[in-house]
């Protein structure tokens, strides 16, 4: 364990020598990711000028949610990003093998090998628009209940790492693209919305089938509804079943990996 | 630049596009039909609860068929934007051959966009036939005139895209990446354009500075006239507006290049 640490150290202070030696595009995208917050903030602001409530939460509730979606974005930005957008290229050139002669976890390189600088900052900013949220909210929130909620948007974190990582696996069969990238692009996009504005079959698909919808609204949830045992449960077993899957396929993804150009 | 070229490079960019046909429908179906769904559900929601049947001017099914064409229109408006790119021609040197065969190279890189506009076109054709059939509302009318009058717009809003980025892609005789100025440029024209709303949801005020902006005629003009929300006089208007934005913009961008061309060194990555 302490090997990875000193070696995640080391990836860390080589990004930020990187990301000095272009200043232009460091800002460039902090720029982007405001913008990206912003059109969030837009979205839902003028939805509520035409209804009280969305999904069952009033403004100050979806603040909060969208502080906490901010923050999860900000997190993976920095810290999967760059990685995800890469892995596609390391199967379809061959370049994994490097990964696997090392002796370390080829999941943990493709994972987490490039630490994005610039969108750490933009994620100290979202935590900046979190705590405003909070501070606007007009009700007390238990101590207990934050502390739940920290643990379980970090399991969120994790939960959405595999997901992504595991709309990209099929590259090891596509022989070429980048997997169902396009398609995880899309179908994230119900990350960012209430849970409960899907009734019926998608309520159930997008918390048990492709749990998106777990991710950020059930932690949550436990702001406003105190942490019941049900939420926590179910954000755990999601997280503990993304990455059991995302382990088996990756074990099937390396076996039919035909090392380069593949 | 001659029309038969232009036509060409066209042609062999949409032939180039339409090779992983499958891929192609598949993705398509997939994506499309859940960003519909994403849509069906979230307006459902802001009805529901608002316990309002006219939004915007629009009922739910209304709602939700404005959003569908969204979809669509913003495909076809915005096109391949992160292929194919005039920053990557920069960055790779390419860009070097253009300075010396005797084509425009901004005439040519659009002909090659257009082209590969041909998937996006016929995903517009076919769920965009679909879709009033499917959704049907009162509160909007899908007529021929409609249709005609809308071609245009999606024409003049796809050039306005199209030299809205070339200034931005310009900054690449700078900077090392202009992926995030792309992104930007596409998050803004959603939410200023009338492609993530209908503008006549937004307070007056507010409505009035998006109306000042050159976004609502990348998507909310040509998906207004497609749904019959726009008369003639209107449509005219907001075309001839359109026009200018392109003038204008066409302009930076030239002054962009006519300085990153000093910038440039033509070694590439």
């Amino acid at each position: 364990m302490r090997r990875y640490l000193r070696l995640y150290a080391a990836f860390v202070r080589f990004a930020i020598q990187r990301s000095l030696q272009f200043r232009l595009d460091f800002f460039f995208r902090v720029g982007m990711d405001v913008i990206w917050n912003l059109h969030y903030l837009v979205f839902y602001g003028v939805l509520t000028l035409e209804s009280p409530t969305i999904g069952g939460w009033n403004a100050d509730q979806l603040r909060l949610f969208l502080g906490s979606l901010f923050v999860l974005d900000g997190a993976q930005m920095t810290l999967f990003a760059n990685n995800h957008w890469a892995f596609p290229g390391l199967v379809n050139k061959g370049d994994l093998d490097y990964h696997l002669v090392r002796p370390i976890s080829p999941l943990f390189m493709v994972s987490l090998r490039d630490f994005a600088v610039n969108s750490f900052l933009n994620l100290v900013i979202a935590v900046g628009i979190l705590v405003w949220a909070f501070a606007r909210y007009p009700e007390p929130i238990p101590a207990a209940s934050i502390a739940v909620y920290l643990a379980l948007l970090l399991a969120g974190l994790v939960l959405h790492h595999a997901l992504h990582l595991l709309a990209l696996l099929p590259v090891f069969w596509m022989q070429g693209g980048s997997g169902l990238r396009d398609v995880f692009f899309i179908v994230d996009a119900a990350n960012g919305r209430p849970v409960r504005v899907f009734k019926g079959w998608a309520y159930r698909f997008f918390t048990v089938v492709l749990p998106l919808g777990v991710i950020v609204n059930f932690p949550v949830r436990v702001l406003f509804e105190g942490p019941g045992l049900e939420i926590v449960v179910h954000v755990l077993l999601a997280t503990l079943a993304g990455v059991a899957v995302l382990l088996f396929v990756w074990r099937l993804g390396l076996r039919a990996y035909g090392s380069a150009s593949s | 630049m001659t029309a038969r070229l232009f036509l060409r490079v066209a042609a062999t960019e949409a032939k180039k596009r339409l090779s992983y046909r499958v891929d192609f429908w598949l993705q398509a179906c997939v994506v499309f039909l859940v960003e519909a769904m994403l849509a069906w559900f979230v307006w459902q929601a802001v009805f529901v609860e608002s316990g309002r049947d006219r939004i915007a001017g629009l009922d739910f099914h209304g709602a939700v068929l404005y959003q569908v064409t969204a979809i669509l229109t913003t495909k076809l408006v915005r096109g391949s934007e992160f292929s194919d790119q005039v920053s990557d021609d920069i960055y790779t040197g390419g860009y070097s051959r253009y300075l010396l065969y005797p084509v425009p190279y901004f005439g040519f890189k659009y002909a090659a966009q257009l082209g590969a506009q041909t998937p996006n076109a016929l995903q517009f054709v076919v769920f965009g036939t679909l879709a009033p059939i499917v959704i049907s509302s009162a509160t909007i009318a899908v007529t021929p005139a409609g249709v005609l009058m809308a071609v245009p717009s999606l024409l003049v809003a796809n050039v306005l895209y199209y030299v809205m980025s070339l200034a931005l892609q310009g900054v690449a005789f700078w900077a090392d990446n202009v992926w995030s100025l792309m992104v930007a440029q596409r998050l803004l024209s959603a939410v200023l354009g009338g492609a993530m709303f209908p503008l006549a949801i937004l307070p007056d005020g507010a409505r009035r500075v998006f109306d000042a902006l050159p976004f609502r005629y990348l998507f909310a003009d040509p998906i207004e006239t497609l749904l019959g929300r726009r008369d003639a006089g209107a449509w005219a208007i907001g075309l001839a507006i359109a026009g200018g934005w392109i003038v204008v913009f066409a302009f930076l961008g030239h002054v962009v290049f006519r300085r990153g061309r000093r910038a440039y060194a033509g070694v590439g990555i």
